[in-house]
């Protein structure tokens, strides 16, 4: 209560805000209930000028909720949204204005072509709305439409399109009244694999050329991180961290983040001060290896876990030269996956499991070396 | 800043209609209602407006009627179990076999819904009355004695309900049985059950919820029926609930209060079965519909499909082609006999009912109510449904009770509810057309809202978001997306409110006044005060106008689609 409370006064001092913004978007303190469920629990975030922010978690994290708040398709309980200077929401001030008042734009996850209207008239009808004359309706439409590659589509009736081509006709339809901001609801989640990839690249360039501040809902990891200027993973209503994609990626603040941003090996250790060197600390795991780490910055709580990615930890069956960080160990299975492959290694008294670019596979019993540099084993912030 | 502020409390177009057309739709159930239950606790004097007693006097005084409700009953069963029975064995026969000709059955198994009991009970007095029906004259004919059918009994009101409420149950059961993934049956049968083994443990099990719920909405709609025991059983005094109460209004001195007590006690027992209903069908559609998508795996019947094809063609005989021939037979004669002399035959009957004057402003006027009740009826459930389905309006579930109310409360109940309702309402308009408009409207408030939900629920929400995304107010994206994609759903709900307005029987023939008539109560009037011919030549002209009217519509629909699609 006291928190809301203390939202009311920068949002009644309007005049003063509207000259301040250096963040195209902010979100305060948003919170969202059906009923008695909570979708989301007290968000803050902003969203810079031109940036491209990702809202990122796995299905029922929120994510979609607060972008629909943000979009006015969704009430607020409480909490404040302002878009370029002007509160659109405020269950302080008691303002919340409609959706189509709001200024935005939006590419939805079904795409949400009207199947009633051609493809030019599916683009046209922001301008329509906004009643642009004819002349002016067709140039932009058509520079839309050549925008996204679609130039040849426009009398075409908009149900006999492709997924890949209803994807490029909402973007178009949603650029087409230069908008001031852009909101993406996993457009890309019912495409296929390639053309979600190609889209990523395209969609980027797109967000690049035009300068749009954007919000990009997603779960997909490798969309976020290709696509996003910055980053914020989500679950159960919450922030767990915001970050650019490489922080994200490097860096996670806990072990939600670790794992859910790519696989991630947990190690758990008490901490030995007395090993410590050069930056870096040192855990001692149950099964008595000792394990270097970087704390960037971090205290150290009573129960350290270090995150080291797959990725990053190596399987040799010659010694390697470094002195710190390796120990030997176990294959148990190695699992061929294509593009990597998988071994899951024994490692004292547990299993670790390391990726690596597909080689010839390791047989299952062999002894190797585990190695992993120690600026890969990052501490995870206090619980 | 100050106008926004105020965005949170005033209220929107879109809030304003909204509110106005739930309050529309509460006023015109609930209204109705509110008078039903304070004329059957009047215990004072019967004219007295309002009651100056109140007492349970008349709902103790509906056990000296015990006889009537045990007919209710009695017949209701028997109709139920006989409904159940054509629709079971027809749904099966033409979801689960490789009968012959499936599609063109499957559609013609809803034609008796359009022929009406009405029709099928006077068809069926005319092939089976016990002296003159032509079955019994042919039985005659052919050496045998006194007669073969007796119709005019509690079996035959049955017999008649049964055939055409039949088409319901096939509809609701066909559906439990097409939406069962088939990949449940084949488990069983790749695990090593027979077939046989599999139909009883498998099949049945997971499509008896479904018959379950078809019996109790059947049976419900059975104790709310009307016009084959006003045909059949009125003449002998039998009487069920419905024509009980018909005939405590209509007599001298009427007995309003103990009709009224009737009636509550009729509408509070379909509404519990339809709400045991509800709740069968709700807990069902968990474990059967998946949403995913599969074709119905038919059974190879071998030679046994053409008696299969014959049962199906049997039903659709009895309930459709027999009664129409049966009437068009009798319409031509001057007195309808199953071997007619070469005199006898005449074509006076449609003379007569084309001139005359009754006839005629008649059939005008539930022309011209069948208009617009399917006009204004479409824009207000149209509204409703949005509301219900679409909109986050706080108590959207409350308004979706109180509109589909009207399916539990038998047309004549809520007729004599309106009746007094609208007696005392300052205006008057009782007597007149728009009280039949206001008794449509409410009545088919069920009909209408279901068949455009049925089309709304299909349409993506996030195609009106988008809408609203590119800054589209409510009214203008209301009219360039959602009725452009509701557009199916608008002109079948159109179509149906129109056949039933002008078909209407249960309400009008209570609320119709001497320069206000509607043709249906005519049509009936006819039966009972001039001759079967007659009726039989006015029942076939209006099946011919409903008939004439939907081919113009889909004529015209067709039209215009084509100039404003592709």
């Amino acid at each position: 209560m006291a928190e809301t409370n203390e939202q009311v006064e920068p949002v009644t001092a309007t005049a003063l805000e509207r000259s301040r913004p250096p963040a195209h978007i902010e979100v305060e303190n948003l919170e969202v209930r059906y009923g008695n469920v909570a979708a989301v629990r007290g968000v803050s975030f902003s969203v810079r000028p031109g940036e491209q922010l990702t809202l990122l978690g796995p299905s029922g994290c929120g994510k979609t909720t607060t972008l629909r708040a943000i979009a006015g398709l969704e009430r607020p309980s409480a909490g404040a949204i302002h878009i370029g200077g002007t509160t659109v929401y405020a269950s302080a001030a008691r303002i919340n204005i409609p959706a189509e008042k709001r200024g935005l734009s939006m590419v939805f996850q079904s795409y949400a072509i009207w199947p009633h209207m051609t493809v030019f008239d599916n683009v046209a009808y922001g301008l329509r709305v906004r009643r642009a004359g004819a002349a002016e309706i067709a140039e932009k439409v058509r520079s839309a439409l050549e925008l996204v590659q679609m130039g040849s589509f426009a009398e075409r009736p908009a149900s006999a399109l492709s997924g890949g081509q209803q994807q490029r006709v909402a973007l178009a339809r949603a650029c087409v009244f230069s908008p001031s901001v852009l909101l993406f609801d996993e457009p890309l989640s019912n495409l296929d694999a390639k053309l979600r990839a190609d889209m990523r690249i395209e969609l980027r360039e797109l967000q690049h050329r035009l300068g749009i501040t954007s919000v990009y809902v997603t779960h997909d990891l490798e969309e976020a991180l290709a696509m996003s200027d910055r980053i914020v993973v989500m679950r159960d209503g919450r922030i767990e961290q915001t970050g650019s994609p490489s922080e994200i990626y490097s860096v996670p603040r806990n072990a939600f983040v670790a794992d859910f941003v790519g696989s991630s090996n947990l190690i758990e250790g008490s901490l030995r001060p007395d090993l410590a060197t050069g930056g870096l600390i040192a855990l001692e795991t149950k099964a008595g290896h000792i394990v270097y780490g970087a704390a960037h910055g971090r205290p150290v709580g009573p129960n350290p876990v270090f995150s080291v990615r797959t990725v990053h930890l190596r399987i040799d069956l010659e010694k390697p030269a470094a002195v710190r960080n390796v120990w030997p160990a176990r294959v148990r299975r190695c699992v061929f996956q294509g593009d990597f492959t998988q071994i899951h290694l024994t490692w004292g008294d547990r299993e670790l499991v390391v990726r690596r670019a597909a080689q010839e596979p390791i047989a299952t019993g062999r002894e190797g070396y585990l190695s992993v540099e120690p600026a890969h084993c990052v501490l995870l912030e206090a619980t | 800043m100050q106008a926004s502020t105020l965005g949170w409390i005033r209220p929107s177009g879109q809030t304003l209609v909204g509110v106005a057309v739930t309050a529309l739709a509460g006023v015109l159930v609930l209204y109705p209602i509110f008078f039903l239950l304070q004329a059957s606790l009047n215990v004072g004097d019967p004219e007295a407006k309002p009651p100056t007693e109140y007492g349970f006097d008349n709902y103790v005084g509906l056990f000296q009627y015990s006889e009537i409700l045990l007919n209710t009953v009695a017949v209701s069963l028997a109709a139920t179990v006989m409904a159940l029975l054509f629709g079971f064995v027809t749904a099966w026969i033409l979801s689960r076999t490789d009968v012959p000709g499936r599609r063109t059955l499957e559609q013609l198994m809803a034609v008796p819904y359009y022929v009406t009991p009405l029709l099928g009970a006077f068809a069926w007095s005319l092939l089976g009355a016990p002296e003159s029906g032509f079955v019994n004259q042919v039985w005659r004919a052919l050496g045998g004695e006194d007669h073969l059918i007796d119709i005019v009994t509690p079996l035959g009101i049955a017999w008649v309900m049964a055939l055409f409420e039949g088409s319901v149950a096939f509809v609701m059961i066909a559906a439990v049985m097409k939406s069962m993934d088939p990949a449940l049956e084949e488990a069983s049968q790749v695990i090593g059950a027979s077939r046989f083994r599999t139909m009883l443990r498998v099949t049945l099990p997971l499509v008896a919820p479904g018959v379950l719920g078809a019996a109790i909405f059947v049976f419900a709609e059975m104790l709310g029926s009307f016009s084959a025991a006003l045909v059949l059983g009125m003449p002998n005094r039998f009487y069920v609930v419905t024509t009980a109460m018909y005939q405590l209004v209509s007599q001298y001195p009427p007995r309003i209060p103990l009709a009224a007590a009737m009636g509550v006690s009729l509408f509070a027992v379909m509404f519990v079965m339809l709400f045991v209903y509800r709740r069968i069908i709700t807990r069902r559609s968990y474990v059967t519909i998946t949403g995913k998508a599969f074709r119905p795996r038919l059974m190879d019947v071998g030679r046994l499909r053409w008696v299969l094809f014959g049962i199906c063609a049997l039903y659709v005989v009895l309930s459709v082609v027999l009664p129409m021939l049966t009437l068009a037979y009798a319409s031509v004669q001057k007195i309808a006999v199953a071997f007619p002399a070469a005199a006898n035959w005449t074509l006076d009957n449609f003379r007569t009912a084309t001139t005359m004057n009754a006839v005629r402003s008649a059939l005008a006027n539930s022309l011209l109510l069948g208009l617009a009740t399917a006009t204004i009826g479409v824009a207000i459930m149209g509204l409703l449904s949005w509301i219900i389905y679409r909109s986050r309006v706080p108590g959207s579930g409350m308004i979706e009770y109180i509109v589909m109310f009207p399916q539990a409360v038998p047309r004549l109940v809520f007729a004599f509810g309106m009746m007094w309702a609208w007696l005392i309402f300052p205006i008057p308009i009782y007597g007149t057309l728009w009280i039949l408009l206001i008794a449509y409207l409410t009545v088919f408030l069920p009909l209408g809202v279901r068949a455009i939900s049925g089309v709304m629920l299909q349409i993506d929400r996030s195609l009106e978001e988008c809408a609203q995304m590119c800054g589209a107010s409510w009214a203008y994206r209301t009219g360039t997306v959602t009725m452009p994609l509701l557009r199916p759903g608008l002109l079948a709900a159109w179509l149906l409110l129109f056949i039933a307005s002008v078909r209407e029987l249960g309400a009008s023939i209570l609320l119709m006044g001497p320069t206000s008539k509607v043709i249906t109560p005519a049509i009936v009037e006819s039966w009972f005060a001039t001759s079967a011919e007659l009726t039989a030549a006015m029942a076939l002209i209006q099946t011919l106008v409903v008939a004439l009217a939907m081919a113009l519509f889909v004529f015209l629909t067709r039209q215009t689609s084509h100039h404003g699609g592709e």
